[in-house]
């Protein structure tokens, strides 16, 4: 059938553009540009490179556009915004400072209002692995992998409001409505796993992240692309029929088998019924494969252990743990993009995430232990298996905090001119660190990164050129990196 | 309207046009003159293009193909087994024709077609971003879409009323205006409120370009348009237009006041109120036992000895949840009086001990402003507790207090359980006259409605009921349609940056496409609205009609003349054939109706064509674009779920109102959605109805391509995965479908299992079986079930496409 989605995003909708995009055909640009009669695009990239989707097969691995450092990827989002000064990126001026006011700004408003003065990392700071990083001992376990870690200091964001913030981290917009990152890599790339989703998202134990599903809402982009939401608490729905039903699985179903086969022979050649007829199948496949990736009893107790999965004292430790758990399988399945959230949506001051802006303290010491040793066993058992090797890692979060406490409070305001995020794994150096803020961790200072920069780079390790990966919508080539991004070269491997 | 106002300045020199085609003056192109075709001039357009290319048109569709396809297309159901018998045999050669005037007559059609427009203009009942809170009064927008599609309104009054109803005599139409998402996250900082400001209005200018005029306007926000010829400050011209224009609720009318009812409800809630008094115990803060009802989230009352009083104190240690107390509303009466002495309006002065932060649907000032329900409370910022305090202008004698969570009934958390009410002379010399320590007990846990019994019980809830009835008559209608205030200046940002503003901008059309317009910099708000309105429907605008024109293409067929529905700039697609869409264009502007266009396209012999495939043709224009088959199509998400309830015979048919939910009730601040496990009968509407989160899709329906509201969606994609499969095979809601499609089928056909298996068929694919199919079939029902059998027939492709 002509109807779709993915072809009809195909040239009729584009046909000078995806001309240029698969312009190998000796034409010269100058030549073109005169074609297009006036209209000044010899200055374009040479266009769009979109996927060929196969319509019966839009989970199928598809190529990359040059050779690719990793094939998945692994984030860690911390919803709320974690705190730079308070776990990565040390600023012993900070420390020495602490309690006078930030120099030239004391006026300062930020998003909750006024700010008192400098205030010193909460926790200790102590050089960690082999490369001495400094590190806290909020995340000690995290701290102690530092030698695997390509730390970025210099993030900025476009917008200091959660929801906003969350948005351009996962979706390259701050605006409600554009695809997920995952949604945009598994678009290009399909994935290596036909019996479990391309795109998985992981959410925290204590519910959805703060924007929630835009993070992996397909947006525009055909349903296809749409991640899974699942953890170990709430499997896919609908794995199985309702229960108590007068109904015979097999028998319906070889019934249906026969309906699609008569109503297939009545129109022959259409491949929409055959991609549904295809989708079914799958379906099969995935009722058994997504409740063995969730089984963990063949998991060693080791293991268990290692990750805090069994943990009783902290009943929030082992249930994110048990998500951690589920990341490595998932990936070890071969899933191409999982996405694992550490906090939730705001429930409370503090409560749900990592938002410290009243007493950070108690908050951090509530949240840190939850993150701390099932991601860091997570990493480190993913390293051991050989999955770093071709997996891409990102630890990140929607941005900063201020290097001050909020006015009569004991937390730190929300910052989106500096913070860090770190990248492990495929195609990135480690140890390294790159990007620097200033003395107070205040602002980005020392080669200043958008989170567009972020994601061009995650496209590159993939293979992808985040100028090329493109999909039309509503009069406008989108992309995930909108019209801006520089793969950060220095931290390539 | 189109007198000439004082705040235009004068006419601009109509700019050169630029070359592209959609920009150009829309003229009727002559129809070709084609042998061979009827008097539908869509055809003769079609067969010039067919014969051009070198194809061959597919003869007609059968009669019960034709049929479905029209239902599900005009009004999103299929056809009843008898409407297909009666049509199959009708031998009048006006049956067709009948058919297509009577569905587009159907109040169903605007349902169908409404939910399209939804689309384009991102539609949905809550905010969006973080917080994205319900928005309780959206739905008259979504109602008045229906309706005007239903009326057949002009398709310029169309577009004026939303971008201008409230100054036309339509005020809910503008619920267009501020249909997309809106950050309820405020902050002291500028520089973030600057920028969430740009972004609501970036959103308006942005879909006002794209809907009516294909034409990314928004593009323009932070340098010159690349590729169409819209420079920034004509973007700053619209955002001019529309600076005046705020998110939020605006009264669209008077309360539907019937008075013969208002005197009745007076009376009997006069009556209630009597009794009530006679019977009911005083308070008694001194006791231990239980003396009067449980608290009740909906309503409690408090009848006190007469007592006189300054201050009045509302103390809480205890809610059912253990959360921040919440009062909807705190209500004060002399003895026997009717007058509610505690509003505001009254000088009355409320304070408390803490209030919640961020949300603006709960703030110490709605404890006394006389307006009820979770949208208009206080909640504390202590859990499980909180205090208010009135403060009254003079002495009062006082006989009654009544306080209540929710006098809407919809939440029933946060309730106070353990509370004690105190009046004084001066402040903090208290008196206890009531608490709960001679309340009957409540699950200190329950969620669940207080179930009070007796005859005051019974009393009580007449009462309430009486007085919310009554509330509903009184209150003016409020809608989700923007309010407008006196615009602020405009100044063009520097790259968009609401901290780098240059010179101030006047309202203003576009310089070119149609004769430009330009205000005064401090015209009136509504004028600059009717100003656009006027300037984006003039009758030399080329865009609008050929937009509108493709999208009814488009949808009729799943790909339009223009398969970039939302863009006919210069970024976009060329029209296929583009004779065609200027005579339709045409038509739309001099005619404005838009069934006459439906009328037109459903009545070509192109619509009538059979979808088979055919090798040769297929070579050539493997997408049908030429038409010379209908291109088959998966049906989108609501016709599936609406043709699920119709065939299990549970589809419920109210046209409009307050939509349905499909995610539980919460009241967090950050709104959590949780699917209702189990949705029940309320939810059985079409899905046009459902009360649409955005975002957050359905949790069966959302894999079937349902846009998220984000962005605007002016062509659906159609995926097939194997979470749809899922979906549709295993989810509980489907399986109950195809055991009401059974339970209906074994009533009307009784219980010969081979009738059982044709009215299956007859229903859910409006044929007969083949032979083979049929023993398969009474195969199946008769070893396991017929519910086995409704189960693979809701599942298969049969159901899922329109051929």
């Amino acid at each position: 059938m002509p109807m779709n989605s993915f072809s009809s995003n195909e040239p009729a909708a584009m046909p000078r553009r995806s001309f240029l995009g698969h312009a190998s055909n000796g034409l010269s640009h100058i030549a073109l540009a005169s074609l297009l009669a006036g209209e000044a695009r010899a200055f374009q990239p040479p266009g769009p490179l979109r996927p060929a989707i196969d319509p019966r097969h839009p989970q199928a691995p598809r190529k990359p556009h040059f050779n690719p450092r990793a094939a998945q990827v692994l984030v860690i989002f911390c919803s709320g915004a974690l705190s730079h000064l308070d776990t990565f990126d040390y600023k012993p001026e900070l420390i020495k400072r602490d309690g006078q006011p930030l120099p030239g700004d004391s006026k300062l408003i930020t998003f909750q209002g006024e700010n008192g003065s400098l205030t010193r990392p909460l926790w200790e700071f102590k050089p960690r692995g082999k490369s001495g990083k400094m590190t806290s001992d909020l995340l000690p376990n995290l701290g102690n992998l530092a030698d695997d870690f390509c730390f970025l200091h210099s993030m900025t964001a476009k917008s200091n409001t959660h929801g906003p913030a969350e948005n351009q981290m996962s979706t390259g917009f701050v605006l409600d409505g554009f695809p997920g990152m995952g949604c945009w890599v598994t678009y290009a790339l399909g994935s290596g796993c036909g019996d479990l989703p391309a795109f998985v998202a992981i959410p925290d134990p204590r519910g959805v992240p703060q924007t929630g599903t835009n993070h992996w809402n397909s947006a525009f982009l055909p349903a296809a692309f749409q991640g899974t939401p699942f953890n170990s608490d709430k499997p896919i729905p609908f794995l199985d029929p309702p229960e108590g039903k007068k109904i015979s699985e097999a028998s319906s179903k070889r019934m249906l088998e026969l309906l699609n086969k008569k109503h297939q022979e009545r129109n022959p050649g259409d491949s929409e019924l055959a991609a549904r007829i295809a989708a079914f199948e799958m379906a099969g496949k995935m009722q058994l494969a997504a409740k063995q990736v969730g089984d963990f009893s063949r998991e060693s107790p080791r293991t268990l252990e290692e990750y805090g999965a069994n943990d009783r004292d902290n009943p929030l430790k082992a249930r994110f743990a048990r998500n951690c758990l589920l990341a490595r399988r998932l990936l070890e399945k071969g899933v191409r993009f999982v996405q694992l959230f550490n906090g939730s949506y705001a429930m409370g001051e503090g409560v749900g995430n990592w938002d410290g802006h009243k007493f950070l303290k108690q908050q951090y010491s509530t949240h840190a232990p939850i993150l701390d040793q099932p991601a860091a066993a997570l990493i480190r058992d993913l390293k051991q298996r050989g999955l770093l090797q071709n997996t891409l890692v990102a630890f990140i979060t929607e941005f900063g905090r201020m290097p001050t406490f909020q006015k009569g409070a004991s937390g730190r305001d929300h910052n989106p001119a500096g913070f860090t995020v770190f990248l492990a794994g495929a195609g990135v150096k480690a140890p390294f660190s790159f990007g620097a803020t200033d003395p107070f961790g205040y602002k980005a200072v020392e080669n200043p990164l958008t989170i567009y920069d972020l994601h061009a780079t995650i496209l590159h390790l993939l293979g992808l050129d985040h100028e090329r990966l493109s999909y039309y919508h509503n009069g406008i080539e989108r992309r995930l990196t909108d019209v801006h991004g520089k793969v950060i070269e220095e931290i390539l491997a | 309207m189109d007198m000439l106002l004082p705040w235009i300045l004068p006419c601009l020199a109509l700019a050169a046009e630029p070359g592209h085609w959609s920009f150009q003056p829309l003229q009727r192109p002559a129809i070709p003159a084609i042998e061979q075709v009827g008097t539908n001039p869509v055809d003769a357009f079609i067969q010039a293009k067919l014969k051009e290319k070198g194809l061959r048109p597919n003869p007609p569709a059968s009669r019960a193909v034709l049929l479905r396809r029209l239902y599900f297309d005009l009004i999103g159901l299929p056809p009843s087994p008898q409407e297909v018998a009666q049509f199959i045999q009708d031998p009048s050669p006006m049956a067709y024709e009948k058919l297509v005037d009577s569905l587009l007559a159907s109040p169903r059609h605007g349902e169908r077609w409404g939910r399209h427009w939804l689309d384009v203009v991102r539609f949905a009942e809550s905010n969006g971003y973080e917080m994205n809170q319900h928005r309780p009064n959206a739905w008259h927008y979504r109602d008045w879409v229906i309706r005007s599609f239903n009326n057949d309104i002009p398709y310029g009054q169309f577009i004026k009323e939303q971008l201008a109803g409230d100054q036309l005599g339509s005020p809910a139409a503008t619920g267009f205006l501020v249909a997309g998402s809106w950050d309820q996250v405020k902050s002291p900082d500028p520089v973030l409120t600057a920028n969430q400001r740009a972004d609501e209005l970036h959103d308006m200018i942005s879909v006002t370009g794209s809907a009516f005029l294909g034409l990314t306007v928004g593009c323009a926000r932070c340098h010159h348009h690349k590729f169409d010829p819209v420079k920034q400050p004509e973007y700053y011209g619209w955002k001019a237009v529309f600076e005046g224009v705020r998110h939020g609720e605006s009264a669209i009318g008077p309360a539907a006041s019937s008075t013969e009812r208002l005197q009745a409800l007076q009376q009997e809630l006069a009556k209630a109120e009597e009794e009530l008094a006679r019977l009911e115990p005083l308070a008694n803060p001194k006791a231990n036992a239980p003396e009067r009802l449980a608290v009740d989230p909906k309503g409690n009352r408090e009848r006190i000895p007469p007592a006189r009083a300054r201050f009045l104190l509302f103390r809480v240690n205890a809610t059912n949840t253990g959360t921040e107390p919440c009062l909807d509303e705190i209500e004060v009466f002399a003895p026997g009086g009717k007058e509610n002495l505690a509003l505001a309006t009254k000088g009355v002065k409320a304070s408390s001990s803490s209030n919640y932060q961020g949300s603006p649907l709960h703030k110490l000032e709605h404890i006394n402003d006389g307006q009820f329900g979770n949208g208009r409370s206080w909640i504390s910022a202590e859990a499980g507790k909180g205090w208010i305090s009135l403060e009254f202008p003079k002495e009062i004698d006082i006989g009654l207090i009544t306080w209540a969570r929710d006098r809407e009934g919809r939440y029933l958390d946060r309730l106070p359980v353990d509370y004690s009410i105190s009046l004084g002379l001066a402040p903090d010399h208290w008196n206890i006259v009531a608490s709960s320590s001679d309340r009957a007990p409540i699950n200190k846990k329950g969620m669940t409605p207080v179930k009070q019994e007796g005859a005051l019980a019974q009393l009580e809830k007449r009462k309430q009921e009486l007085s919310k009835e009554l509330l509903l008559l009184t209150s003016p209608l409020r809608a989700y349609a923007g309010n407008f205030e006196n615009p602020p200046p405009t100044w063009r940002f520097h790259r968009g940056d609401p901290m780098q503003p240059k010179e101030q901008v006047s309202p203003a059309s576009l310089r070119w496409l149609a004769k430009p317009f330009e205000l005064v910099a401090n015209a009136p708000e509504g004028a600059r609205r009717i100003a656009l309105a006027n300037w984006i429907t003039a009758q030399d605008n080329p865009l609008p009609w050929r937009v509108m024109a493709n999208r009814l293409w488009h949808y009729h067929f799943g790909a339009g003349l223009v398969d970039t529905p939302s863009d006919l700039g210069v970024n976009g697609a060329r029209p296929i054939n583009q004779p065609l869409l200027d005579w339709l264009a045409c038509e739309l502007r001099d005619s404005g109706s838009i069934k006459a266009l439906h009328r037109l396209i459903c009545l070509s012999a192109a619509y009538q064509r059979a979808g088979t495939m055919e090798e040769n043709n297929s070579r050539l224009d493997a997408g049908a674009r030429y038409l010379w088959r209908f291109p088959p199509r998966r049906l989108e998400a609501e016709p599936i779920r609406d043709t699920l309830l119709a065939l299990a015979g549970v589809l419920d048919q109210r046209l409009g109102g307050v939509g349905f939910d499909l995610f539980e009730p919460n009241t967090n601040y950050v709104k959590v959605y949780n699917p209702l496990a189990d949705p029940g009968p309320e939810t059985y509407r079409r899905m046009v109805y459902q009360s649409k989160p955005r975002m957050q899709l359905d949790s069966i329906f959302g894999a079937f391509d349902c846009p998220d509201a984000g962005q605007t969606a002016p062509r659906r994609t159609s995926s097939t995965t194997p979470v749809q499969a899922l979906s549709l095979w295993n989810s509980p809601f489907a399986n109950r479908m195809a055991e009401r499609l059974a339970q209906r089928i074994r009533e009307e056909a009784g219980p010969d299992p081979r009738k059982q298996v044709l009215l299956a068929f007859s229903l859910a694919y409006s044929r007969l079986p083949e032979a083979d199919v049929e023993a398969a079939s009474l195969a199946l029902v008769e070893h396991f079930s017929l519910d086995s059998l409704c189960r693979a027939l809701i599942n298969a492709n049969e159901f899922l496409f329109i051929e």
